[in-house]
């Protein structure tokens, strides 16, 4: 049993010759023509930026700019590798993640942690032992209305 | 500020644990806005896979847009099959595929090493009374860590492939109940899991369509769907020595971080490699490089007969490679609108060239409209749907430790797949590579490969070696296209898949016949079988003298041996009743299998005596007649013997009295040479038993006829040779009945030629092939001819295995391949010539030690073509004592055996079988109630037994 692909269907050359009865020396394919005439307008626009006046010479020179840029361009694309897939594959050139060599972190220091041979403690004030006083009654009393704060604190057993 | 800090205190460990699972930069995005209302978990930060797959529910992947059902296809046999059954497998893919319409499809074939650790463990649970260790030899353990070294050397793996099909695309609700899945689980649990509810009937379907003969495919399991993530997102890097538990309920997002944080890829760019780089568990610190490349164009493929199925043709790299394809099956408009497309590009180019410019057009264009209205007639003509188109991308990635390595392995890629199937190497390495992790979208639509999906399914990626089983002893390797170790249990047919024990294994001169049967018997000697072994020339004795076997061997040559020791009468086994105990009604079986011992023992007394006279007087039917009467006068008791035959031929009073008196006196004649055959009064050689684990019989200096040479023609000498020979093998077979049914036996009888020349030889096989399983018996039968076990008929269906090994004759070629019961006239003839022989004309001096292969039929369906491997350092003395090749330069003088045995060559003639052989081998079929009809008195009705004594 012989298979084979498909692809040869879709890899029809599709050339412009030029206008009826006036054929070029040279063909292209339609691409070529597209990448051509946008490659020439990036030219021209970006000779009027470095200050080239508009002429006969500047327009050849951007005329050949043009031919061997769109030389190089479609020298690099196919039916296999169309436009826009070298495009996306260029961009994805750019974005893959590189080998990280600047480290980061480093020895872990707790120099900046401020340490405290004592925790605070409750000072001896009289708010405090009103405190401690209530407290100790709400132990006693423990039948009576709780406090949502002090739920699930265990309190020691009674003797 | 306050509320914070509180949350802070209260925050579980559960939580403190998913933090640090987060920690990467890379990976953490913190929303500290959401998620406020629930107290707790607000300083949480959430975490985003860097991959797109987000959950793993089952088989199923959920990335953020696209659900996938995840299938292992099973592996399926391709070699030594017919073109036609390849052929009915390739199609049954395409309709598989076919079916998938409007669907993606993610091929991976990935690799995981050989479980020799689990074949370690099953082979140890399956040695179950095994060979006690003899102190100062080696062990079983050390045998065992051998056994494991050996394989690891190889580093083989097995290849997996798993099938991703899209099940659906998922809406924004879906997303938005996914990313709230939290909170509604509390509130509305139904919520969450409706969606794959919802897709229940959907996968189902898919499950039914993948499960299908022809990819097989099941669900993966979670462990499998584990190792698929994790050889995907640490892609080349060695496989992990263990992997993180599996969890009973779904992944979540976090839960990926397992297999995202395994490794990472990095890349300069235009590199032509990506680095992979482990971070955690037996890869940390491990670097590869890994090269991703991708098919492109390719030439017209002559699949089953020419070419390899193109997916598989990889697998001849001796690296792993693994592959990632994409598969849009395309719906059948789509198609026709886009070829309706191209025809109309190719006509207006045609006529731009022609009307417009009158230049003549190129014939590619010609030939593209050729192939477009192919196409749309492919498609649309037939009701089977092969003619369905696809657009898919196929990617393979190799790997190196640097970077040098990798790209060579690539450049051996390309020059394995050269000229047919172009293999390119394309730059964005990293989002290619990124393209083998489940659930990643396609990363570029270059290299896009258009064809039907019988072109798809011919890739066969599941095409493999398979023989053999996962917990005998090890044999050896696949040596076709995919190299894969091969373990056999002889005693897993009878057990497990009540099949017989027969084993042909038949080999010309020099192709290794005595060597893997030596192995097979030693390594299963070690795991706790018994064996006796009839090797009439003698060599495999050298296995008794194998230190670690000695205290359980016992050689014996028959020409040596005590007078008596191969009595036709006592080499039958008298059947015991204790072993009919598991019959319904046991004390008829028991007489019913005596009274066919009996008549076993009387048929092998007729056959020996008969083939010990001259030719030309035991084709004289008087003198079957006097024989027959006189064996009968004997009887077929256990105590007789063959001087009682010819008292009674003696005795014979009927008008053949005086050729009973010449017969008589013939037998007479060769009785000294018979001195075995009949044993001297009071000393039964059958007294003494014996429990040895190995009995090798020999029977070294016998005379045996040459090949080829007819019955009519043979010496005195050759015919008793024979005859003895037909006596050893009822011997060896005897062996059997004396041990525990359960017990794992195995026989061996080599030369086994002469089952095919003796009448009562088919009897034996038929014993084997019966008892064989009843009796857990391995048989294993060696010729040089195959044609010899060709011509006992019914034999091929009796056999359970084979093992062919190099044939240089074109019929024995054909016969062997019957044997293997593989497709004869296709080529494979050429396999069988070729086994095992040293490419090119190099004529050197010295010897060929490269190992034997030889094609393995395991009963179970496989059949591959292998390589016996016993070549591990602690198989030494083995490989020693096995080495049967003289040598003259070898101090050790053979005896002198060999001048005795001189070829005495009578001029070769076709063999005409005399009808009373014929007859013989007839009447026997019919079980043996023959002797009645032929000497024409007896009446052939009533049990048989009960006329034992009528004279």
């Amino acid at each position: 049993m012989r298979v084979r692909t498909d692809d040869e269907v879709y890899r029809v050359d599709a050339v412009w010759l030029g206008p009826p009865k006036a054929t070029f020396p040279w063909r292209a394919r339609y691409v070529a023509w597209g990448v051509g005439i946008v490659v020439f307008l990036v030219v021209l626009t970006v000779e009027r930026r470095m200050g080239f006046g508009f002429g006969f010479f500047t327009t050849a020179w951007a005329f050949v700019i043009t031919i061997v840029l769109t030389r190089f361009i479609t020298a690099r694309i196919s039916h296999e590798r169309p436009l826009t897939a070298v495009v996306a594959m260029w961009v994805r050139e750019l974005t893959a993640p590189r080998e990280r060599t600047a480290s980061t972190g480093g020895a872990a220091s707790a120099a900046r942690i401020r340490v405290n041979p004592q925790r605070p403690r409750p000072q001896n004030t009289k708010r405090a032992r009103t405190q401690a006083k209530n407290r100790v009654q709400a132990q006693h009393r423990r039948t009576t209305s709780r406090k949502k704060e002090v739920r699930g604190v265990r309190t020691p057993a009674r003797p | 500020m306050f509320g914070r800090r509180r949350d802070r205190d209260r925050r579980s460990a559960q939580h403190i644990a998913q933090h640090a699972a987060a920690a990467d930069p890379r990976n953490k995005q913190v929303y500290s806005k959401r998620g406020r209302r629930l107290p707790g978990e607000s300083a949480v930060p959430s975490y985003t896979p860097s991959i797109s797959a987000r959950s793993i529910d089952g088989h199923l992947l959920r990335t953020g847009q696209e659900v996938y059902a995840w299938y292992k296809l099973a592996p399926q046999r391709w070699s030594f099959r017919s073109d036609s059954q390849r052929q009915d497998l390739i199609a049954a893919i395409a309709g598989q595929y076919a079916e998938l319409q409007g669907r993606w499809m993610h091929l991976r074939v990935t690799t995981r090493p050989y479980p020799i650790r689990m074949w370690a463990e099953a082979h140890v649970h399956n040695a179950v009374k095994r060979l006690p260790d003899t102190p100062g030899t080696l062990t079983f353990d050390d045998y065992m860590v051998g056994e494991q070294q050996q394989l690891m050397g190889r580093s083989m793996a097995e290849k997996e492939v798993y099938l991703g099909v899209q099940v659906q695309t998922r809406n924004m609700m879906d997303r938005a109940v996914e990313r709230a899945a939290p909170v509604l689980r509390k509130v509305f649990p139904d919520a969450v899991d409706a969606e794959l509810v919802a897709l229940d009937s959907e996968v189902e379907h898919l499950d039914q369509v993948i499960g299908s003969a022809g990819l097989d495919g099941r669900p993966a399991t979670a462990e499998e769907m584990s190792w698929l993530m994790h050889r995907s997102c640490s892609l080349g890097l060695p496989a992990p020595r263990n992997l993180p538990a599996v969890p009973g309920a779904a992944w979540e997002p976090e839960d990926l971080a397992s297999f995202t944080d395994a490794a990472d890829f990095h890349q300069e760019p235009y590199s032509p490699t990506v680095t992979v780089r482990g971070r955690t568990g037996s890869n940390a610190g491990i670097k590869r490089h890994v090269a991703v490349l991708t098919v492109g164009l390719m030439h017209g493929l002559q699949i089953p007969e020419v070419d390899d199925p193109w997916v598989q043709r990889a697998d001849r790299l001796p690296a792993a490679v693994e592959w990632s394809a994409r598969i849009y099956v395309r719906r059948p408009e789509e198609v026709s609108g886009e070829l309706q497309r191209q025809m109309n590009k190719v006509r207006s180019q045609v006529r731009h060239y022609t009307d417009e410019h009158e230049l003549e057009p190129p014939q590619s264009l010609a030939r593209q409209a050729g192939r477009v209205l192919e196409i749309d007639d492919e498609m649309t003509s037939g009701f089977t749907a092969l003619g369905t188109r696809v657009r898919s991308w196929w990617r393979l990635a190799v790997s190196g430790p640097t970077e040098r390595d990798a790209l060579r392995l690539a450049q051996s890629l390309l020059d394995l797949y050269k000229p047919k199937v172009a293999i390119e190497h394309p730059e964005a390495q990293y989002a290619l590579a990124r393209e083998f992790i489940p659930g990643e979208p396609l990363s570029s639509a270059a290299y896009l490969r258009r064809g039907s999906v019988l072109w798809a399914a011919s890739a066969v990626p599941t095409a493999t070696a398979e023989v053999g089983d996962r917990r005998g002893i090890l044999l050896g390797e696949t040596c076709t296209a995919t190299r894969r170790p091969v373990a056999w249990d002889p005693w897993m047919a009878q057990e497990l898949r009540d099949a017989s024990g027969l084993t042909a294994m038949v080999a010309g001169l020099g192709a290794g016949k005595s060597f893997l049967g030596g192995g097979i018997v030693y390594k299963t000697l070690r795991s706790g079988a018994h064996w006796t072994l009839l090797d009439p020339s003698g060599p495999l004795a050298a296995l008794c003298d194998l230190p670690e076997l000695r205290p359980y061997a016992r050689p014996i040559n028959l020409l040596n041996a005590q007078p008596g020791i191969l009595n036709p009468y006592r080499v039958v086994a008298e059947p015991l009743l204790e072993h009919f105990y598991d019959e319904e009604d046991p004390e008829r079986a028991w007489r019913r299998e005596k009274a066919l011992a009996a008549a076993t023992r009387r048929r092998l007394v007729l056959d020996v005596l008969s083939g010990l006279l001259p030719f030309e007087v035991a084709r004289l039917p008087q003198t079957r007649i006097v024989l027959l009467r006189a064996v009968r006068t004997v009887g077929g008791r256990f105590d007789a013997h063959p001087g009682m035959v010819f008292e009674a031929l003696r005795r014979d009073a009927s008008e053949h009295h005086e050729h009973a008196v010449v017969v008589a006196d013939f037998l007479d004649e060769m009785r000294e040479r018979m001195s075995l055959l009949i044993p001297e009064r009071d000393a039964d050689p059958y007294d003494e038993q014996r429990d040895d684990r190995l009995t090798v019989l020999t029977m070294a200096g016998l005379n045996l006829p040459k090949d080829g040479v007819g019955r009519e023609h043979w010496t005195d000498a050759e015919a008793l040779g024979v005859e003895m020979l037909n006596l050893a093998a009822w011997l060896t077979q005897r062996s059997i009945y004396d041990r525990p049914k359960d017990l794992r036996k195995g026989v061996w009888i080599d030369e086994a030629f002469f089952l095919s020349e003796v009448p009562t030889g088919r009897v034996l096989m038929n014993r084997f092939a019966r008892d064989s399983r009843k009796w857990n018996v391995r048989v294993l039968l060696s010729s040089q001819i195959p044609a010899d076990f060709l011509k006992i008929q019914g034999f091929v269906a009796l056999l359970d295995s084979v093992f062919v090994g190099r044939l240089d004759d074109d019929q024995a070629q054909a016969d062997a391949l019957r044997l293997l019961k593989v497709p004869v006239g296709a080529g494979y003839e050429q396999v069988v010539a070729s086994l095992g022989r040293r490419p090119g004309g190099e004529r050197q001096t010295e010897r060929d030690r490269a190992p034997r292969q030889f094609i393995f039929g395991d009963g179970a369906g496989g059949v591959e073509r292998i390589r016996i491997d016993f070549s591990g350092p602690h198989l030494e003395h083995l490989r020693a004592g096995l080495d049967t090749t003289p040598d003259a330069l070898r101090d050790r003088a053979d005896g002198p055996d060999e001048e005795i045995s001189a070829p005495q060559l009578p001029p070769a003639q076709k063999y005409v079988p005399d009808e009373i052989d014929d007859e013989l081998a007839a009447d026997l079929e019919l079980g043996m109630t023959e002797e009645e009809q032929l000497v024409g008195h007896g009446d052939g009705s009533g049990p048989r037994h009960g006329r034992e004594g009528i004279a």
